[in-house]
């Protein structure tokens, strides 16, 4: 039997509109995870980075040690770093829990120069190349990972470095420690 | 959207003991872990999706239950304008609750000298408002489907159907299986990627698309349900 036509003053009006809207997102929706699995997104960086100058202060008020990432914007493997560590949600979110984490960003090659407290960390923890995470806990020597070995190992590594189990390692200890894929920029510094 | 309707949802949601009994603990609980140690970050607070979960549980099914939608539609009110009134009801509540937690939690790690970024606060209020919104409307749905609190077991249901497709899917190199638990979850957890948007990486547009269609289709779906309900005195459901 064919349904009576809706009233316009009617209880039960059926959302047209609504159901448009919805049927239109879900093709979008479809199409656009159809794009997305082949043409993924850049990851974003979910770290909450502070600022330098407060890093400090911050570290002793909550207990917590201070991550510094030394990177540069021309270092491709921090950029790999920068997506697969400090982009995933679930790394980040670990960085931001166990530490106050720091960005010191090397801008030597691009401004011929570096700001002064960046240049201060970088002679300070004796920075050779890029990317170099560094934890500082007051009353423990600095723990240094030079390169990225990769996302597991990295997370590994911050895991072991929150806790303390870590020492100093050389520039040419953390080549040996990385796997065979790890990746490092070294400075101009070292290269001259 | 009729204000006399959400205005008694709200209502509602605050006259049963037991579901302010937990608003409060899941209010109360997260700011008394940052007051203890502002260390934890506005980690303990999550998306908020805890306290949409406690003020939406039963939206709709438990009006079904108790007799007041037969009630309600003897009057002439259009089932479409309910379905939506209430969905705003009990996510407006869920998205103020939600900002005075963080409001709290920012003044408590103010007085504990371990102040959050503006750029976190911004993005943790962006993130609790979106599910507030966004799980207020896949409970209006769920809710629709069942009398009383089945909700909450449709919610359970999905929630572990789509981390255990995730978990086989991962475990034995599955990606379709993986793919298909991502999107139980991206469906029962809706949520916007406001992180990637405020910080600089490619814009996940299927994330967006996904949220948008989720809360959309959930709202049509609901309204279609209870179109279809036929209600009486004598009916149980």
């Amino acid at each position: 039997m064919p349904r009576a036509p809706e009233s316009p003053t009617g209880t039960r009006n059926t959302p047209r509109t609504l159901l448009w809207i919805a049927g239109v997102l879900l093709l979008i929706r479809i199409g656009v995870g159809i794009f997305e699995a082949y043409h993924p997104p850049e990851p974003a960086d979910r770290v909450n980075w502070r600022p330098i100058a407060s890093a400090e202060g911050l570290a002793a008020a909550t207990s917590k040690p201070i991550l510094y990432d030394f990177t540069a914007d021309w270092c491709p493997p921090c950029r790999l770093m920068k997506g697969e560590v400090f982009g995933d949600p679930d790394q980040a979110e670990r960085i931001n829990h166990l530490y106050v984490p720091v960005r010191v960003l090397d801008r030597s090659r691009e401004e011929g120069h570096n700001a002064p407290e960046v240049a201060q960390l970088q002679s300070r923890h004796d920075i050779q190349a890029f990317p170099t995470l560094v934890v500082v806990r007051a009353g423990s020597e600095p723990q240094v990972l030079t390169g990225y070995p990769g996302k597991d190992m990295t997370a590994q590594w911050l895991m072991e470095a929150a806790s303390g189990i870590h020492r100093r390692r050389s520039l040419r200890d953390s080549i040996a420690f990385a796997p065979r894929d790890s990746v490092l920029a070294p400075r101009d510094s070292i290269l001259h | 959207m009729n204000e006399t309707l959400m205005r008694a949802t709200m209502r509602q949601r605050v006259t049963s003991p037991v579901r302010v009994t937990l608003l409060a603990s899941v209010f109360l609980f997260p700011l008394l872990v940052i007051g203890a140690s502002p260390a934890t970050g506005f980690t303990m607070l999550g998306s908020g999706y805890a306290l949409t979960l406690v003020i939406a549980a039963g939206v709709i099914g438990q009006d079904v239950s108790s007799g007041v939608l037969q009630l309600l539609f003897a009057r002439p009110v259009k089932r479409s304008e309910y379905v939506i009134s209430r969905w705003l009801a009990v996510s407006l509540m869920s998205a103020m609750l939600a900002t005075l937690q963080l409001a709290i939690a920012v003044l408590l790690m103010w007085s504990r000298h371990a102040p959050p970024q503006t750029r976190e606060v911004f993005e943790q209020l962006g993130n609790s408002i979106c599910v507030a919104f966004g799980a207020g409307a896949v409970l209006t749905f769920f809710s629709s489907l069942l009398p009383g609190f089945g909700d909450l077991a449709i919610l359970l249901v999905m929630a572990f159907t789509g981390s255990g497709l995730d978990g086989i899917g991962q475990g034995f190199h599955l990606p379709v299986l993986s793919r298909i638990g991502d999107e139980v979850g991206h469906f029962v957890f809706p949520s916007l990627p406001l992180s990637s948007l405020l910080r600089g990486g490619g814009t996940p547009w299927y994330e967006i698309v996904a949220y948008f269609s989720t809360v959309t289709l959930c709202l049509a779906a609901a309204i279609l349900i209870v179109n279809r309900k036929e209600l009486s005195y004598a009916s149980s459901s």
